[in-house]
Parts: structure tokens; sequence; C-alpha cells
């Protein structure tokens, strides 16, 4: 008997199918994994199921009833308590106001029952009560709380649903071992009750000691579900990379080793920073190295870093032979260094200006240069936007009447004018078009030739293969894994991202 | 020895931050000591019971307006209409007292449909913000000019008289006490019932985060519609206040004091964005505000120059708050 069954649900974005078809049966008693890449539809399909997206087809059963989940209140009328992985807290608000959130206690009509509310909200508390650490408390404000405690939070307000139905999507990730092993043995009884639980994780040594079951998800699609007691993980990775996994990466886009001409262009010793520790590498100059793994594992934090937004806390960095300590972005740039970042609206564009003042901020601070002469900044920028095949209308209109990918390659032109040495790229083709990527890694491996070290962190993986010469992979914060030559493919590199810290 | 002070200072800001959250009007509170002291000094007489009587039922109207406000701005939104319902409740029940003969049972009446006409602007107000989905500053804006439009229609020119019964109980005594501190000692109950209700706490909910609080199940339309309801509430009931204090109609009256209903709740400590707000504060905010009238009127400042020090002594104030609260966020 399954608690829980969806049949070929679906919901796009515009645009963009976030989730084709997505299958699931969970029965009661059990705890179902769902296991798929960034990006595959798992949170989408949560979602569904939790009310807060709707979906556009396909068809949900509760108790083998199909029902209409409107909203998150329908959702939790029909039985449904979900973990959201972003949580869902007012940080503003206490410990124990969270936690009953959903179904405040009221008495008289209007006024909160405060006794109900606390006696309620201390039986979640008690269950963590030993491994919720200092500075917990039923009055504490959530935003005073660390990320883990926050994320004990949102456990616990899916706890107090009490819904026979239970998501949990990446409820671990901040999470230490004692605090894992405590909700594992919570998990454990609710099964014992005969709940349903629907758990997502990207840790592997976490599925197979709670999970009965797995579905897994790759572009949207239910590919299979199976008995985790009668497979392995080398399997499930292998359904989650479909078919092409035990390819190496395609030869002809990157060599796998470069003609090392000897010297560095930048050399990062036992580098730890907020968010990283203990990195150390070497990028040759003409070398595309990449940083894979999952999203979140320390790979921006790192790049950041380096170019000085966020303070080093030990280990050093030489650029060119030279000892290098950016404390700022300032510094960074007069240094040769570069940074291309996929958040363009934080990082990169200066809203509603004209194009020609979006090429040149570097090239200002680079040559100190005092007054602007459009004529000759114009010759100096054309060249930087032929080199991108940037599209545009005249230099003079401004940045917002671009796609996306051509204000990436305005982005990226504004660092040509006055080489770099190092060019850091933090996930550079995010929410852009294939064409533009294309033009994009066309440029950065021509980049590459010319001499320049690259560093190179995507969320998506084929860029990663497709363009690096080698692979660090990140996993909590640190590099586990070097992936060089054949070793380079996609079965490794979600291998490495996916083992236990 | 640096050690222990370091450390000492450390838990003392500590403290202060615990303080400050617990009650976070306190720094309001320090500024309306701070500025009774300053009007003590330029003028002992204003510290008299009688002028601070009077000083409390002129700034009721405001203090009503700021906490009207308040609720909104909890739930991250705002009213720019406040002023406007305070206009047309204040006409609404002028003309309604007068045209009733102004008896006893006329003025309740008339109040009593006061505070209908109150709660159907913010009704408007919350349908055209949260059901609508227009930007509150704007739509609110929008409904200011129509409500006004409104009281333009009930009462065209200012002047109407209310009647004397209204205003003789508003500006007199009751039981040998001034009644503006029975005003004041039944918005304290108000207040303090609004406090523990659900309401109130999914108002701040749904400031703090709105797509949170859509997620964990709240009707998010609703409470805003609610917090609109509230504001339309206690503007009606300032609007009794200024009516009691002014005793005639102006359609026009409450224009000004939208702007400093929102400078109460900032002055008061609450967070404009949201999910953070003190009513105790607002309160403590308008009477910020009518301490710096009043210090300006004391201290002799010539007239065409009165504006300006009120608007320069309102800025020290806040930046005063800021650093306070700043200070206690390191």
């Amino acid at each position: 008997m399954s608690k829980l069954r969806l049949n070929g649900v679906s919901k796009a974005y515009g645009a963009t199918l976030a989730l084709r078809r997505g299958d699931l049966d969970v029965a009661a008693g059990e705890v179902h994994v769902l296991m798929g890449s960034n990006g595959s539809g798992k949170s989408t399909l949560c979602k569904v199921i939790a009310g807060s997206v709707r979906p556009d087809g396909g068809q949900i059963l509760i108790n083998d009833k199909p029902v209409t989940i409107s909203g998150p209140q329908a959702a939790r009328v029909a039985g449904i308590g979900i973990f959201y992985q972003e949580l869902s807290l007012a940080s503003h608000r206490s410990v124990e106001e969270n936690i009953c959130l959903s179904a405040l206690p009221v008495k008289a009509g209007f006024f909160i029952d405060r006794r109900a509310l606390k006696a309620r909200a201390a039986r979640y508390i008690a269950l963590f009560a030993e491994v919720a650490g200092e500075g917990f408390h039923a009055e504490a404000l959530v935003g005073n709380l660390r990320a883990d405690q926050r994320q004990l939070v949102e456990i616990m307000k899916a706890l107090a649903s009490e819904a026979p139905i239970l998501i949990f999507d990446e409820p671990t990730s901040a999470l230490d071992r004692a605090q894992v092993d405590r909700f594992f043995e919570i998990l454990r009884g609710l099964k014992a009750q005969g709940r349903g639980v629907i758990f997502i994780s990207h840790r592997m040594d976490e599925i197979t000691a709670i999970g009965d079951r797995v579905t897994i998800i790759r572009d949207g699609e239910t590919i299979e579900t199976l008995k985790l007691s009668d497979t392995d993980p080398a399997t499930v990775i292998r359904l989650m990379v479909g078919g092409a996994s035990d390819m190496p990466a395609a030869r002809s886009s990157a060599p796998a080793v470069v003609e090392t001409r000897a010297k560095a262009a930048i050399s990062v010793r036992n580098l730890t920073g907020k968010g990283f520790r203990d990195v150390s590498f070497e990028v040759a100059r003409g070398e595309i190295l990449g940083l894979g793994g999952l999203h979140g594992q320390g790979q921006s934090a790192l790049l950041r870093a380096i170019f000085g937004t966020s303070a080093v806390t030990s280990g050093e960095v030489t650029i060119g032979g030279e000892r290098y300590n950016a404390k700022s972005p300032r510094d960074a740039i007069r240094r040769g260094c570069a940074y291309v970042s996929g958040d363009r609206g934080r990082d990169g564009v200066i809203s509603g200006r004209p194009i020609i003042e979006n090429v040149t901020p570097i090239h200002y601070l680079r040559d100190r240069l005092m007054i602007a002469r459009p004529s000759s900044l114009k010759n100096k920028a054309m060249p930087a936007l032929a080199a991108m095949h940037t599209k545009f209308a005249s230099l003079f209109h401004p940045i917002n009447s671009l796609s996306g990918g051509n204000q990436q390659k305005v982005i990226i032109a504004r660092w040509l004018i006055d080489r770099p040495d190092v060019l850091l790229l933090d996930d550079p083709t995010k929410g852009i078009d294939l064409s533009a990527k294309a033009d994009l890694f066309a440029l950065i491996r021509q980049l590459a030739a010319d001499g320049l070290g690259i560093l190179l962190y995507s969320s998506e993986d084929a860029e990663l293969l497709g363009n690096a010469n080698r692979i660090l992979v990140f996993n909590g914060g640190s590099v586990t894994r070097e992936l060089t030559g054949d070793d380079r493919t996609r079965y490794n590199l979600y291998q490495a991202a996916y083992e236990a810290a | 020895m640096t050690s222990t002070t370091t450390d000492m200072r450390t838990s003392g800001a500590g403290g202060l931050r615990s303080w400050l959250e617990r009650y976070p009007f306190l720094p309001a509170l320090v500024i309306v000591v701070a500025l009774l002291a300053l009007n003590g000094l330029f003028s002992p007489n204003s510290l008299s019971f009688r002028s601070l009587t009077g000083l409390l039922s002129t700034y009721m109207a405001l203090i009503m307006l700021a906490i009207a406000q308040t609720y909104v701005v909890s739930a991250g939104d705002i009213d720019l209409s406040a002023g406007a319902t305070l206009s047309l409740v204040n006409v609404a029940i002028v003309v309604l007292m007068e045209r009733w003969g102004g008896g006893a049972g006329a003025v309740l009446l008339a109040l009593a449909l006061g505070v209908l006409i109150g709660l159907a602007c913010g009704l408007v107000n919350g349908l055209v913000v949260a059901a609508l989905r227009l930007q509150a500053i704007v739509a609110t804006f929008a409904t200011s000019i129509f409500f006004i439009g409104l009281a333009l229609y009930v009462m065209p020119v200012a002047g109407t008289p209310a009647p004397a019964l209204f205003w003789h109980t508003y500006g007199g005594r009751l039981l040998g006490l001034p009644f503006v501190f029975y005003v004041l000692a039944a918005l304290a109950v108000l207040l303090y019932l609004l406090s523990r209700t659900r309401i109130v706490t999914e108002l701040l909910a749904v400031g703090d985060d709105q797509q949170a609080a859509y997620q964990t199940g709240l009707p998010v339309v609703a409470v805003r519609i609610r917090g609109y309801l509230l504001s339309g509430l206690f503007s009606a009931l300032a609007a009794f206040c200024l009516t009691g204090d002014t005793a005639s109609g102006d359609p026009l009256v409450g224009g000004k004091m939208t702007l400093y209903s929102v400078a109460a709740v900032v002055l008061g400590g609450s967070a404009l964005a949201g999910g953070w707000t003190t009513v105790v504060g607002s309160l403590l905010g308008a009477l910020t505000i009518g301490l710096v009238n009043s210090l300006v009127f004391f201290m002799g400042t010539p007239s065409e120059w009165q504006n300006f020090v009120q608007g320069l002594a309102i800025l020290l104030v806040l930046m005063a708050g800021v650093l306070a609260g700043r200070r206690a966020r390191v």
C-alpha cells in the first residue's frame, strides 16, 4: 500500500522544464531517498508535494485517493510536512514561535495560548536537547543562532506538523555528526510509527544508513526506483549520471596535459579561510584548472578569497613568483588578477549605465586614468568586445538592453583591455544561453593558449569536463580528489563529489 | 588587565543587545527622557502637569496614527493613506454629530460609524495591496488621494465645529483626572491585548520573510489585509483624538501627519523592512516628535527658523537611535 504516489507530475518555469515527468511512490513506514544531481528537479518535486509550487500536469494520490494540493495550507491539511532546503524561518521570532508558526495554538478565538505553545515546542526542542549546542533555547531569536541550529529549528518545525508524510530536503547539510545521528534515531522512530518519509541528501553514507528505497531523478525525469539493500553506490551514481558515464571527457576540447612552460601563473599553499580549508594547488601559464564538486563546497569562497573580497586566515598565494596577499579587489586587480562571477547583477553589471562604462572600469583602475575621453576609450573597448563576438547596437546603449549572455561578454571584455595574469571564473555561465556559452568557452580556451592561468568553477559538470585540463573536486571545503587525464569522467566526478567528507 | 576590560565591554554589549532584543524601544525611551529634561531646562513650566497633559492630548492623534502605521509596517507594508483616513473619519463624524443634534447618543453612534469608516478604508488598502499585489507605497498613496476626495465631498471647507459635549469630554476631567489619561490607559490595555493575539505574531512572521511565511502555510494575503484593517481602526481612533483636540472638522488635516507617523515608527526603533516592530516605541516616537516641536518653541526659535530646527532635531534624534542600535549589534 502506498502512502503517497505521484504520476507524471510536470512543472515548467517559462521555457525551462524543471520537472518533465516525476513519478514517486512512498510506502508507509519507509524512508524514501530522492537522488539526482544539481538542478535535476528533486526540490521542485518536493515543493509540488508541499504545495508551494503548483504543478502543470500529473496526478498526486494520498492513500490511493487523488488529491489537489492548492497551496501549503492545503498540503498541511492533506497531511504533508516539509523541511525546506532554504529554510522557512522568521529570523526575528523565537525558536518556539517558529516551531509552532503554522498552527499557533489559540484561546478565546484571538489570543495565543502561550502555555500550550511552550509545551508543544518544548516536546520537539527536547528531542535535540543534548546535541543542539550552546545558546539554543526556546526563547532565543532564530536570527541569533548558528547555521546548524537554524537547521535544527527547521527540522523541529517539520516534525511539529506531525504529518503522516514528511519531506526532508537536504536537512543535514550544516549538521555535525552527533546531530545527524540524533536526527536519524528520530527518523527511525517515525518509520516505526508507519509514517512515510522522503529524504534528500548528497552524502552516500547517510543515504545507505537511513534509506530503504531510492528513486533516481535525472534531467527532470524519474529514472528508476531501487531497494537500497539490493544495490550499491556505484549503480546509483551510474543511474544518476546516465548512459555516457564512463566516457572520458571529449579530448578534442582540452588537452589532458599542458606542455608545461614550467612557470606557474598562480600557486596556492595551504590556503584556509571562511568556507574552505587547507587548499593547495598550482596553475601553470596556459592551464585551465577546474574546481568541481557539489554546489557550495568552498569553490566560490576560495575564488572570492583569492580576489580579496573575503579574508584568508592562513596559507599563502604567489602570482608570477611573487608573494601575493590581496586585501581588497582593488589590490587584486592591480596585481593582475581578474574575477568574473556568474552572479552578474551582484558582482559585475553597472546597472543602467552605458556599455562603454561597463567595459572600462578596470582600465581606469589599472591605467590610473583620470580623464575619460570616449573616442580614445572606444578604440580600446572595441577590440575587446569584438574578441567576444558581443552583439550590441552602440557603445552608449545601457547595458540592460543586452541579453544575459551579451552582458556577461561585456563583463569579460572589461578584463581584456589590460591583460591579467590570472583569471578567476566563478560559475561564469549561470543563466546564459547555449551559443553564448560556446563563445565564452572558445574565448577562455584562447586566453589560456595566450598564457593566462585560469581557475574555473562551474556548477555544470559538462563545462568542467570539456574545458579543464585538471579538475580538483571539493567536498566540505577541501579538495578531496584530483582528476587528470583519462580520469576526468563524469562518473569519477560524481563519485568524488558524493562520497562522505 | 586589558583583557578583563575588553571582556567586560563585550559582555556589556551582549547584555545591552539582549535588553534591546527584549525591549527594542529602550533608545526611544532614553531620547524621550532626554527631551523632557531639555524642555525642563529651557522652560521649567513645560514640565508642569498642565503642560504635559496638553502635550499628550495634542499628540494623542499622532500616537494613534503611529501605532496604526506600526501594524502595517510589521508585515513589511506601508500605509501612506493613514492621514487621509484620519481626515475622512474626522469630517465624517463631525458632520454626523452635527446632523444628529450633538447629543450623547449621536456622538456614540457617529463614533461607531467612524470606526466602520476606518475599517472600510483599511479593507480597501488591504485589497489593493495584498490581493491585487500593487506596490504598497504607490497604491496607498493613490487611495489617500481617493480618501481625501471623499473627505472634501463630505465637508468641502474646513471649520464645521464638533459638538461641545464631545470636545469638552476629551479636553476635560473625569473623576479628577484628565480624560486623555483614560484614553492612554485604554490604549495601553488594547495594545497589551493585541500583542498577545495570533494576528500580530503572524504579521511579524510575514514581514520577516514573506516567502517563508507562505511556505509555512500562513494565509499571507489575509494576514496583510488584517494588518491594513488594524491600521484603519487605529487611524479612526486617531481621528477621534484629533477631533477632540481641534473641536472641528478639516478635510485636509491628516495629510501632513502621514509621514510624521512613518517617522515616529522609525524613531521608535521599528524596522521599516518589517518583521521587527514595537508599538510602545512608536508611541514614544510620536512623543519624541511632539517634544522636539515644543522644545523648538520653548528655546525661543524665531518663527521663520522653526521648521529648519525641527527637521534638524529629528535628524539628530534619528542618528542617535541608529547609533545606539548599531552599538548593540556589535
